[in-house]
């Protein structure tokens, strides 16, 4: 009886082994070419990885996609990165998204430098990754890059921070100061250089002064876009500089930061300057009608989902997606393929028209 | 009915922490189900196994030297900004000095051997809290990293990132699965059997009865099928893909602090010092020496946990590290050991970590927002710990513990002997 | 008798914990206004027996009846008791050392004034309290500022504070000196002259003799039998019998002593207070152990008796100043507790849960713990050897446990001590340091662990005997030491030594040998 029982546990562990070796047979291989411009399934997943829920942008995109894809027949899937241990959390969910068979993966990166990895082994899987708003860097693997034009962005807002001083004082020399975005936020430098595109010209004039003479980008960025950090910052130069000069503008990266270098110079007593911004955020379209912030950009994230999502179509019927960029991004392995969206600026001047489509911001404006 | 019990009594072993060894197991076990099922086999497929050990082979990592922390009777809250700090050295190392990158690991983990020192010295000559000591090298080295690497992005060579996200080479004739994976697998199975062997003789040397043969046999088939589900699941994957470096790194650094942890007087001297500082002394252990080694120990694994992340995030940044602590300390006590020390096993910790991994894992796949994740894990840390706690003051040790206790009085020679269970999830991490 | 009316009966009590039968039928009889003792060896079901009675064990976890001033009493929980009138005061006692005597009393049960702690009514009646139970301090004291004795009394006002009508002491007398143990005792009979009824759980025999009218005596679990003290004529060796249930003929083994050459020798030992300086705890000492030699060091509490043994044991206590040790001819330096082992020294601690195991280890590795270099091989443990060494200690010292796996955590303070004897005897030493080795532990366990220490002098090795009991170190040694306040004052030869001779050397600083 024990002699049986012992062999039949063997013979049992046995046929598992063989069950479990049958069942793990075949390996695929390196599929990355083999789908080539073929097209997928036209209910295929879809995944969407963004950074975390910090910005109401993130969150409208979010849901933006989850609509679209949606009404465009795919099967969607948003998800977003943690609060507090971000790149990882990000790493993990896309390597999920490629273990759930997802044929596109749109990648809001959280930090562009480190996704790497994780676009080869998708890449490897056959799956095309877009990159959304923030082009991922040193990878080859990355396949499109869809974003607004961010150097017009700088572009825009530099013109912007000049025209707004011009309005107030008629001559120079005018005062200003200058702050940029998260280092490790690749557009970060963009806009900074689109920026100084306009303004180094009038620097170099005389015309325009940074009165701290902090120009570098290194010393003007704002670690993690934190508005706290941009406010120290502000208070720093009031205290160190404009003890009794006046400061005529300001060039802010986004509307959160421009909010909080409003709120550092209010503090201090000083008449407001010119501050650009970026993004339209609700309270900074309320802050440009009441007249305190100078100006914002208009990114209509509507526009810029859909754009993303008409590559996808693209993808899923096998055409090649519609680029408008073949040089200017180049991500440190290679040159990729983009398509850009055009920026535009907006004042108090034209917010009602700039903003009419828009159900939460129009009836600020009015 | 005799044979049952006989099963029951030497499969899971009798003494309690066996039993609550075997709970944790069969915990895991049942996540792992659970998400199979909802996931639709997801969880099992080769490239989600393969992605699951690279993703938390660092933090598991952690866990080893958190444990060994936390049975000192301390605590570490500096691993994720020392590994913040060493990563972006070690980027630095490679990109701007050029150092070649088997230079640049070992510059890594001097790096954490000079941090640990430093924590270690504090700790243990000077008497301060490791609370307070580590709280201040978080600071300390999350400013460093920040200083260093003016909070960049910088980017490490391909040698590099084999360490994080590299894989046994192919080679050999084409079987159809990854030759590497396979012979280790074969490695693990041929040593769980000898251990076996080991243990029967062990036993036989305590005078006492060895399980009947059926049960060691029944327990090496099961655990020889785990492997080898393992190992063909793991050779399966993708060509290019199959047991990653990290877990390789993870099951050699698993192994060998679990023998150390028990089979050394060092390590034993770890259990004393958290179990009974003074006792210790009085017993000619080396208090200070213990306490130094523990913290300096932690942050060498934590300079090498930060390498393997850079190098599988191909880049060292400024979030690397951020909230790092929090799951290596949580994964050592969802695997049982006791806050105020001088409990808690490596392997215990290990399947501490897997589970939370599991879970990590699983409802991503299955599309649940890391706001519900976060949730999820926050409950099963405070249900594992609490149900624990309960129990022990009910009388009983665990739920698990209270079941095997019956089988446990009618015993009076030492069942099973202990390696073997505590041993079961190292074997386990070989291959799966 | 039965005009006396009964307070508490405890009818037929049975407590069962998985697998173990703590309490079987267990019956208990108090009378109001006596004091009842309960005795019996350690893990008789004593505590047990009285976490029933208090409610720590609530009404239905196990069998039989209280019944309490005449009627049933199911208590849920301590609070029930406790407004019962049913206060007990544990062993270790529970108190918080950085609140005042007053804080403490009230802790808990704070008099109040519009929801506001009424401090002055507070302070008012605690020293209302205070000097029922004969305590003559600030209310403001802190606790930790106070000795153990007054600690003891201020757990029994706090009782007092309770408005008690059953009062229940665990080993109250076990930490105090003979004045402070004199002085509970005599307040004991007061209460009882005022009506109060105490139960006491007590190792100390001579003081259950002394104050006790009635002796309810437990073994295994069971009632043994219900002596009334003066009807019975009941004195120290009857109730060891009802104990052990068999007669102890002698409270030490048989034991001819084969004392050797003087091999360890301590000179001129010099050692201050590790905080404060300026204080000498050790004041030039000098003393020899020969081979085979059981030493004996008596001295009231704080006399400095295990500050010498610890700082002599690898400089574990205190600063060391000046000083020699001389083993074996030579002069040996030991700066470290690993030099003091290496050097064939051994310390059993005084107290053996605080500093003398890990509460946490089993058996095997508690063992093993003072010298695993003796079970490793290149580095690595043996677990056969160690487990082997164990079980052999297991054997030879009749540690009560079913295996050597089996938590030290979880056994009698005797088994416990008896693996703390194995822990150094397993590391062969040739002294034998040994502080209080018989605290808090029954009369059957001291029997055996007087026989180990006699075996380990028969084998040649010397043993230095720490202890408070003087009958102990009377029956025991054959040379004793007296220390007061950190000096050696005595050397007293077995044939010379009374308690009266030695309690006068242990309380004057002239020196007198006597050999």
């Amino acid at each position: 009886m024990r002699k049986f029982f012992g062999t039949s546990v063997v013979a049992v562990g046995a046929a598992a082994m063989l069950a479990l070796a049958g069942c793990g047979s075949g390996r695929d291989g390196d599929t990355g070419t083999k789908g080539e411009a073929k097209g997928f399934a036209a209910n295929s997943l879809i995944g969407v990885a963004l950074p975390a829920k910090t910005s109401e942008n993130w969150v409208l995109a979010g849901d933006l996609f989850t609509n679209g894809l949606k009404d465009a027949g795919f099967q969607g899937e948003v998800q977003y990165a943690g609060a507090s241990t971000t790149v990882a959390d990000q790493q993990a969910q896309i390597t999920a998204l490629v273990t759930k068979g997802a044929k596109v993966i749109i990648i809001g990166a959280t930090d562009a430098a480190q996704l790497s990895t994780q676009v080869a082994a998708a890449h490897q899987a056959g799956v095309k990754v877009i990159a959304y708003d923030r082009l991922i860097t040193n990878t080859p693997d990355l396949d499109y890059y869809v974003a607004f034009d961010n150097f017009k962005v700088g572009q825009l807002q530099g013109q912007a921070l000049l025209d707004g001083m011009k309005a107030k004082k008629p001559n120079g020399p005018y005062n200003i100061e200058l702050f940029s975005g998260s280092p490790d936020d690749n557009n970060a430098g963009v806009f900074f250089n689109g920026a100084m595109d306009v303004l180094k010209p009038e620097i170099d004039k005389g015309n325009v002064v940074v009165a701290s003479g902090q120009k570098d980008v290194k010393q003007t960025a704002i670690q993690g876009w934190k508005p706290e950090g941009a406010q120290a910052r502000m208070d720093q130069l009031l205290t160190s500089t404009y003890g009794n000069k006046e400061l005529d503008g300001v060039l802010s990266p986004n509307d959160t930061l421009a909010r909080a270098i409003l709120t550092s110079v209010k503090g201090a007593g000083k008449p407001t300057p010119v501050v650009t911004g970026q993004d339209s955020e609700v309270e900074s379209v309320k802050s440009i009608m009441a007249g305190q912030q100078y100006m914002t950009i208009n990114k209509d994230t509507r526009n810029l989902v859909k754009e993303t999502i008409n590559m996808v179509k693209a993808l899923q019927a096998g055409n090649a997606p519609q680029v408008n960029d073949t040089k200017s991004y180049n991500n440190g392995s290679k040159v990729v393929d983009t398509f850009l969206l055009p920026p535009v600026a907006v004042t108090k001047a034209n917010a009602a028209e700039a903003y009419a489509t828009d159900p939460k911001l129009a009836p600020l404006t009015k | 009915m005799s044979r049952l019990k006989d099963l029951q009594k030497n499969l899971f072993g009798g003494t309690t922490s066996n039993a609550r060894q075997f709970g944790m197991i069969f915990t895991l076990v049942a996540i792992v189900v659970l998400f199979q099922i909802l996931t639709d086999g997801l969880t099992l497929r080769s490239d989600n196994l393969i992605a699951l050990f690279q993703q938390n082979s660092y933090i598991l990592i952690l866990a080893i030297g958190m444990l060994m922390v936390i049975v000192a009777g301390h605590i570490d809250l500096s691993v994720g900004s020392v590994a913040a700090f060493a990563g972006i050295l070690v980027a630095k190392s490679m990109t701007e000095w050029d150092l070649p990158w088997p230079a640049a690991i070992v510059f890594g983990l001097a790096i954490g051997a000079i941090i640990g020192a430093w924590q270690g010295f504090w700790v243990a000559y000077i008497g301060v809290p490791a609370f307070i000591v580590t709280l201040a090298g978080m600071l300390l080295f999350r400013g460093g990293n920040q200083y260093i690497g003016n909070a960049n992005t910088i980017p490490v060579p391909e040698g590099f990132r084999e360490i994080g996200s590299g894989f046994l080479p192919e080679f050999g004739p084409n079987t159809g699965y990854n030759n590497g994976t396979l012979l280790l697998g074969l490695v693990a199975a041929l040593a769980v059997v000898w251990r076996e062997l080991q243990a029967r003789k062990t036993r036989r040397a305590m005078d006492a009865d060895p399980a009947p043969m059926w049960v060691s046999i029944l327990r090496m088939a099961v655990m020889v099928g785990v492997i080898a589900f393992a190992a063909l699941r793991f050779a399966s994957g993708r060509v290019g893909t199959s047991f990653p470096i990290s877990g390789l790194i993870l099951v050699v650094l698993v192994i060998a602090y679990s023998f150390y942890t028990r089979n050394t007087a060092g390590g034993r001297h770890i259990y004393a010092v958290g179990g009974n500082s003074r006792a210790a002394e009085l017993s000619g252990v080396k208090l200070k020496r213990v306490n130094f080694f523990v913290m300096m120990n932690m942050s060498v694994l934590a300079s090498l946990a930060g390498m393997i992340f850079v190098a599988r995030s191909a880049a060292s940044g400024p979030q690397d590290g951020n909230g790092w602590e929090l799951d290596a300390i949580a994964a050592v006590f969802i695997g049982g050991a006791a806050v105020a020390g001088g409990i808690g096993t490596i392997s215990g910790s290990i399947v501490g970590g897997l589970v939370m991994a599991v879970l990590n894992n699983g409802l991503q796949l299955m599309g649940v927002g890391t706001d519900r994740v976060q949730i999820i894990k926050g409950l099963v840390l405070l249900l594992a710990v609490a149900i624990d706690v309960y129990n022990k003051s009910q009388g009983r040790f665990s739920i698990v513990g209270s079941l095997m206790r019956p089988f446990r009085r009618e015993d009076s020679v030492p069942p099973a002997s202990p390696p073997d269970a505590e041993r079961e999830p190292a074997k386990a991490a070989v291959s799966g | 008798m039965s005009d006396v009316p009964t307070l508490l009966e405890m009818r037929s009590i049975t407590k069962e914990f998985p697998g173990v039968k703590a309490l079987s039928d267990v019956n208990l009889v108090v009378r109001a206004g006596e004091i009842h003792a309960i005795c019996g060896e350690n893990g008789a079901g004593k505590s047990t027996l009285m976490k029933v009675l208090s409610g720590v064990y609530p009404h239905g976890t196990y069998d039989g009846k209280i019944v309490y001033q005449g009627s049933e009493s199911k208590f849920s929980d301590i609070r029930a008791s406790e407004k019962a009138g049913i206060v007990i005061i544990h062993q270790e006692l529970a108190l918080i050392p950085g609140m005042s005597i007053a804080e403490n009393i009230f802790l808990g049960n704070e008099p109040r004034k519009r929801g506001a702690i009424d401090w002055k009514a507070a302070n008012r009646m605690a020293l209302d309290l205070m000097a029922r139970v004969g305590l003559e301090e600030d209310p403001d004291t802190l606790i930790k500022d106070i000795g153990v004795g007054k600690q003891q009394l201020v757990e029994i006002a706090k009782a007092f504070a309770k408005d008690v009508k059953l009062l229940i002491l665990d080993e109250p007398t076990a930490a105090l000196n003979e004045a402070d143990s004199r002085h509970l005792l005599d307040l004991l009979r007061g209460f009882r002259s005022r009506g109060v009824t105490s139960i006491i759980i007590s190792h100390k025999l001579n003081e259950i003799e002394a104050i006790a009218d009635q002796i309810t005596i437990l073994r295994d679990g069971r009632t043994v039998e219900t002596l009334d003290v003066k009807a019975d004529g009941v004195d120290e060796d009857r109730i060891v019998r009802g104990m052990v249930g068999r007669e102890l003929s002698s409270r030490f083994p048989d034991h001819t002593p084969k004392i050797g050459e003087v091999f360890f020798e301590v000179r001129n030992w010099n050692v201050r207070h590790p905080i404060s300086a300026d204080r000498q705890v050790c004041k030039n000492e000098s003393f020899v152990v020969r081979r085979g030699e059981i030493v004996g060091f008596a001295g009231l509490m704080g006399a400095g008796r295990t500050e010498l043994a610890m700082s002599v044991f690898g400089r574990s206590y205190g600063v060391y100043e000046s000083g020699t040790i001389i083993k074996d001819g030579k002069e040996i330096v030991l700066k470290s507790v690993a030099d003091a082992i290496d050097h064939g020294l051994a310390y059993v601690s005084e107290d053996r849960k605080a500093i003398g195991l890990n509460l946490l280890d089993d058996i095997k590795s508690s063992t093993v713990a003072a010298k695993l270099s003796k079970i490793s091989h290149r580095g690595v443990l043996s677990e056969v050897e160690e487990y082997q060494a164990a079980e052999a200690y297991r054997k030879e010292l009749r540690t009560k446990a079913p295996t050597v796996d089996e938590n030290v955590g979880k056994l009698s303070g005797g088994n416990q001590q008896k693996v703390v004897l194995a822990k150094w005897m397993f590391t062969d030493p040739d002294l034998l340091i040994l502080d209080e080795p018989t605290r808090g532990i029954d009369v059957g366990a001291k029997y055996e662990i007087y026989g180990i220490i006699q075996r380990l002098a028969e084998q040649g090795k010397g043993v230095v005997v720490i202890s408070s009991e003087l009958p102990e170190l009377i029956g025991l040694c054959d040379r004793i030491y007296t220390v007061f306040e950190g000096a050696i004052t005595g050397e007293i030869a077995r044939a010379d030594a009374t308690p009266e001779t030695l309690m006068k050397q242990m309380t004057s600083t002239k020196k007198m040998l006597t050999r």
